[in-house]
């Protein structure tokens, strides 16, 4: 089925009722008001409290774990070690690299040990500092440099190199030598945290001998309760998981759902009472996972006509304590590697690598935010070595349909990179763009293009599933395991719903996912949430809207293609006089025995690739961006203000323009924060900026003036309406327009970020690179 | 979170029954907005048995031209500073030391002498208040006295106040006619940023020449500073450009930041020189300097 063309072959209409209009979203009152319930608000005031007991050291053998004094004290209910886990003490999430609660050594500055049960929050901080570990200190390693030394200290048995990555294509030494210019250099990208707005927190009830419940703010329940069940030893079916509404999650609480719902779920299920825990700012922002610092050695080479010839790449990814993501990240980055531009010698290389700090894990743009930082740096590179404008020499390059990818996949439809890239220069009336110097303040423009493959990579099974239920009242009740994070994709669902069946927004209620009941879409990550459950949503909407339409076509007595469903109303195309309301509708599809409900099931494209090349097809499409961003760069202090971006991303279809606006305007200002503000310091693997007030983040204040959101649609055949992800690519593009307009502005390339005021000052006095 | 310590929470309707309360607890700290108390001792970083809350003295607020000179009562809060237009008019330069002060919710709740009781090195009221040859009143049960703004500060987050002294108002002297005051910021972001550094001018002209100045820095050393020397290399030149330059320039040298996590030593150096520079130009042109 051609899904991209639902509304011309199965809907007979050339109008969108909902879809490609921008909606005020259903939960919007709530969540102005207060009223949405986040985990916090399901706690009652009693609750135990569990405080996670935690290794001072970077690199540390147990000894022994005296537990003793902390029972001792009053409102300490109960601690529990590595013996009591029930399941296996491993939560690693690709490879069995991270115990749960550690009894061997510890690996990083807050590496768990035990957990305090306690009465109240006081209690518990206290029963936590009264355990006594005793610790071995070991010798520690705390950059990929020192770990990958000859004798360097092991992280974990089996060496520091987690894995690595390789792509081979075409012949890099005949692609070096047709080029006219060649640039190299070293581009370091450091941790960055995700400061949501709610730290990770999760609330555990037993409920009898056998079952828990657990709510927690996360990205993907059925992967919590894998993980819960693997830590309990339980079934699957034993754990229940419900999602409450998740205040910001941008990958972290993909890798911190688990993490903190299983400690919940452990501690009530051992004192056979509700449990929560509930990080603060500081546990956040020093122990759980960030986006994983990388180091990328690239080398490129282009042609007299700006073509491109070859490129050489080398990839080092920091682990911290743990692999975590990182089998993913990395080989993100490498099938990601040449940008969006077709690039026959292609020669690849990457190595994640563990060292004694916090761990690295999911966040927007996944990889590609460090990739996009080196790769759009080396292009505006060659093109001044050329003497070439930066637009015109990505355009000699850019992917087209009918390009090969890096990987060698045939981009056969739905690629928008060259209008997006067309039309932000237009709008920013590039080729005439001025610097200005007011002071001793200088204005500069950058440009940068983006893509990012959507959801999992290689041959990763790829599915999403939905139901939906006509109630006897006509309302609807939608399902998806698809999380809401405040970035509106289970209401990108609702809309696709409301286009197929006719039903009003309003009346389409989507249920919190539990796994109890949730059919299981697959995680909310890799920008898939609207693109794969909304095709999970379409399916269980097609199948239920054909008992409407067969039905309705039978009380109207016309056929079945003349049955038009809209407003929450069945009616025959052409003659709206004669109509059905859906309460009438929905009573007669249970009266006579149809059933109202839909379950709907979706699998993207196959995927395959060769390991031994890296070639093959990698994700089943691509969303592309690209942006224009106009810095100010004060001369004198450094700091750098960006001043105003043109944003263009090719989406496939706008379910709603407003939503994918918030997106980019999201993603904007944590890229600014990414690549002037946010520095996350550490010394000896203790993190000395835990909180806002000096890990600074872009406030309301530094957001940019906006020029309008410039929305190209190349519909993917095989996703509802043609949709394609938009939240991770929104971030990429960003990040190296900012720092190619610092270039433009002050002729300074800071290569390692983030380009703080310090840091530019510095380098503008050829004090740093 | 760590909750709060346990406290015993004193809410006085009068001054004098404040002033006698403090004097007969053993440990005791006021409070006013709460917005540099609360983290602090939620911290640990403050821990005390009894808190005296000095909200419900309405006395000590609101804002008054005495004799030319402004006093503003030890409540008023920070947004009540930046709306009032008396300020505006006399003391410009603290008007834009408090408008860079926290968000608009921390200017609501925080009040004036709150900002400089809490003796924080980066206080953004600070320089300004020093510059324009500000005092705070302080009274206790024994009394009432008046002291430069410069001596509340004894070391980082430490006031030189007896912990039964209170300030009731800050009072801010008319200033003579030719004369003109500024303040500067660099911070690591538009707003809500502590300072990295800051800075305030105060400049007297007489015709071309300039008679008296004043320079303050914050966040460069344990308590904000004043820098004597500048008003040396200022004071009987006409300020041109070059001339500002050079006097900021000496900075330099007469600073001796540390290291921390918000900057290097050698940029706040840096940057001492460059606000120094903006301010004394400000105030300059303020003083009708150039004119
Ligand atoms: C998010 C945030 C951002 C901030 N940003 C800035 C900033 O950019 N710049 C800046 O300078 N500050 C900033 N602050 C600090 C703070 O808001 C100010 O210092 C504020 O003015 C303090 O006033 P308060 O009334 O809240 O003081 P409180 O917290 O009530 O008291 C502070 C200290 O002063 C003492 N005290 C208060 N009033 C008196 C009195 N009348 N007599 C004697 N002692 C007294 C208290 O005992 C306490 O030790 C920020 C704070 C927050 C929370």
């Amino acid at each position: 089925m051609r899904y991209d063309r639902i509304l011309e072959d199965l809907l007979n209409r050339d109008d969108f009722l909902v879809v490609g209009r921008s909606v005020v979203r259903t939960d919007a009152l709530d969540k102005v008001l207060g009223r949405a319930k986040f985990t916090a608000d399901y706690v009652p005031r009693d609750t135990a409290v569990v405080k996670v007991v935690r290794s001072p050291h970077p690199h540390a053998l147990i000894e022994g774990i005296d537990i003793e004094p902390a029972l001792e004290l009053p409102g300490v209910q109960m601690v529990l070690i590595a013996a009591d886990i029930p399941g296996e003490n491993q939560i690693g999430y690709a490879l069995p690299d991270q115990p749960f609660l550690n009894d061997v050594k510890t690996r990083f500055v807050g590496d768990p040990v035990a957990l305090v049960v306690a009465a109240d929050e006081g209690s518990a901080v206290e029963g936590a500092d009264a355990v006594r570990v005793k610790y071995s200190p070991l010798p520690s390693v705390l950059d990929t440099v020192d770990a990958l030394r000859d004798g360097a200290p092991l992280v974990h048995e089996g060496g520091n190199v987690a894995l690595t990555t390789k792509i081979r294509k075409g012949d890099i030494e005949k692609g070096f030598s047709e080029a006219e210019a060649v640039v190299e250099d070293l581009y370091d990208t450091p941790y960055q945290d995700h400061m949501y707005m709610e730290p990770e927190a999760a609330y555990a009830i037993p409920e009898g001998s056998g079952k828990v419940t657990v709510i927690g703010g996360m990205q993907s329940p059925f992967l919590v309760r894998e993980k819960v069940a693997h830590i309990l030893g339980w079934n699957l079916n034993q754990v229940r998981i419900i999602q409450a509404l998740t205040g910001g999650a941008f990958g972290g609480k993909d890798d911190m759902g688990p993490l903190v719902c299983a400690k919940a779920a452990l501690a009530a299920v051992k004192t056979g009472k509700p449990a929560s825990l509930i990080f603060d700012r500081e546990e956040s922002v020093a122990y759980s996972n960030k986006r994983f610092p990388a180091r990328i050695r690239y080398k490129s080479g282009a042609d007299k006509e700006g073509r491109i010839t070859a490129i050489d790449v080398d990839i080092t990814l920091e682990c911290g304590a743990f692999a975590n993501r990182a089998p993913f990240w990395l080989w993100r980055q490498t099938a990601h590697a040449a940008g969006p531009y077709e690039v026959h010698n292609a020669s690849i290389d990457g190595r994640a690598v563990y060292t004694n700090k916090v761990f690295g894990g999911s966040f927007r743009g996944f990889g590609n935010v460090a990739l996009h930082f080196a790769a759009e740096s080396q292009v505006d590179r060659l093109a001044g070595e050329l003497g070439m404008d930066p637009v015109e020499l990505r355009l000699r390059n850019i992917l087209k349909p009918g390009s090969r990818t890096t990987c060698d996949q045939l981009l056969d439809h739905s690629v928008g990179i060259e209008e997006c890239l067309t039309k932000v220069a237009e709008a920013s009336r590039w080729s005439s763009r001025k610097r200005k110097r007011n002071g001793s303040k200088v204005t500069g423009f950058g440009v940068s293009c983006a893509y990012h493959g959507i959801s999992t990579s290689r041959s990763t099974p790829d599915w999403s599933a939905a139901s939906l239920i006509l109630n006897q009242d006509g309302s609807m009740t939608y399902r998806t395991g698809i999380c809401e994070l405040g970035q509106g994709a289970p209401i990108g669902h609702a809309k696709i719903v409301a286009e197929i069946t006719g039903a009003p927004m309003e009346s389409i209620r989507i249920e919190v996912p539990d796994t109890d009941s949730t059919p299981n879409a697959k995680p909310t990550h890799g920008s898939r949430g609207l693109m794969l459950g909304g095709t999970a949503a379409a399916d269980a909407a097609i199948k239920l809207r054909e008992r409407m339409v067969n039905v309705a076509a039978d009380m109207l007595g016309c056929p079945e293609g003349e049955v038009d469903l809209r407003d929450g109303k069945a009616s025959r195309k052409g003659e709206p006089g004669e109509t059905i309301r859906f309460p009438e509708l929905a009573e007669e599809l249970y009266h006579r025995g149809v059933s109202p409900a839909s379950y709907g099931f979706y699998a993207a494209p196959k995927r395959y690739f060769d390991p031994e090349t890296g070639l093959g097809v990698n994700y089943s499409v691509y969303t592309f961006a690209a942006s224009v961003v106009e810095v100010e760069v004060d001369t004198e202090t450094g700091l750098c203000e960006v001043v105003k971006v043109w944003p263009a991303m090719d989406v496939g279809k706008a379910i709603d323009p407003l939503v994918i606006e918030g997106q980019i305007h999201g993603a904007v200002s944590q890229g600014i924060g990414f690549t002037i503000m946010e520095h996350l310091k550490l010394r000896d693997g203790v993190v000395l900026t835990p909180g806002f007030k000096d890990y600074v983040v872009p406030s309301a204040l530094d957001t940019p003036e906006y020029a309008p959101t410039i929305i190209v649609e190349e519909p993917y055949q095989h996703s509802a309406f043609g949709a394609k992800g938009v939240g991770e690519p929104a971030i990429i593009s960003i990040v190296p327009a900012i720092t190619n307009a610092i270039y433009d502005a002050i002729g300074v390339r800071l290569n390692k970020l983030p380009a703080t005021a310090e840091m530019l000052h510095a380098a503008m006095r050829g004090g740093a690179r | 979170m760590r909750p709060l310590p346990e406290f015993k929470l004193h809410r006085p309707t009068r001054l004098s029954e404040a002033l006698e309360l403090m004097g007969a607890l053993e440990s005791v700290k006021p409070i006013a907005g709460g917005t540099d108390l609360l983290p602090l001792m939620r911290d640990r970083a403050i821990a005390v048995e009894d808190i005296v809350d000095i909200q419900e003295l309405h006395e000590l607020k609101g804002i008054t031209v005495e004799d030319g000179a402004l006093r503003i009562g030890a409540l008023t809060t920070l947004t009540e500073v930046l709306e009032s237009p008396l300020v505006a008019e006399i003391a410009p330069a603290l008007r834009e030391a408090v408008g860079h002060i926290g968000s608009v919710q921390t200017r609501n709740q925080g009040t004036l002498a709150g900002n400089l009781c809490n003796a924080s090195p980066a206080a953004d009221s600070a320089p300004a208040l020093i510059v324009l040859g500000a005092q705070a009143r302080v009274s206790s049960a024994r009394g009432s006295w008046k002291v430069p703004v410069q001596e509340l500060f004894a070391g980082p987050k430490m006031n030189s106040l007896g912990k039964d002294e209170l300030v009731t108002e800050i009072l801010i002297p008319e200033l003579p006619s030719g004369s003109g005051a500024a303040f500067e910021k660099l911070g690591r972001r538009r707003g809500i940023t502590l300072a990295v550094v800051n800075a305030a001018a105060y400049i007297a002209m007489d015709g071309k020449k300039c008679v008296d100045a004043r320079i303050a820095l914050g966040a460069i050393a344990a308590t904000p500073i004043r820098l004597p020397e500048v008003k040396a290399t200022c004071k009987g030149k006409e300020l041109t450009p070059e001339a500002i330059e050079e006097s900021s320039r000496a900075c330099y040298a007469l600073v001796n930041p540390v290291d921390d996590v918000r900057a290097s030593a050698e940029y706040r150096r840096e940057m001492a020189c460059v606000l120094v520079k903006r301010a004394i130009v400000k105030a300059h042109a303020r003083a009708g300097g150039g004119r």
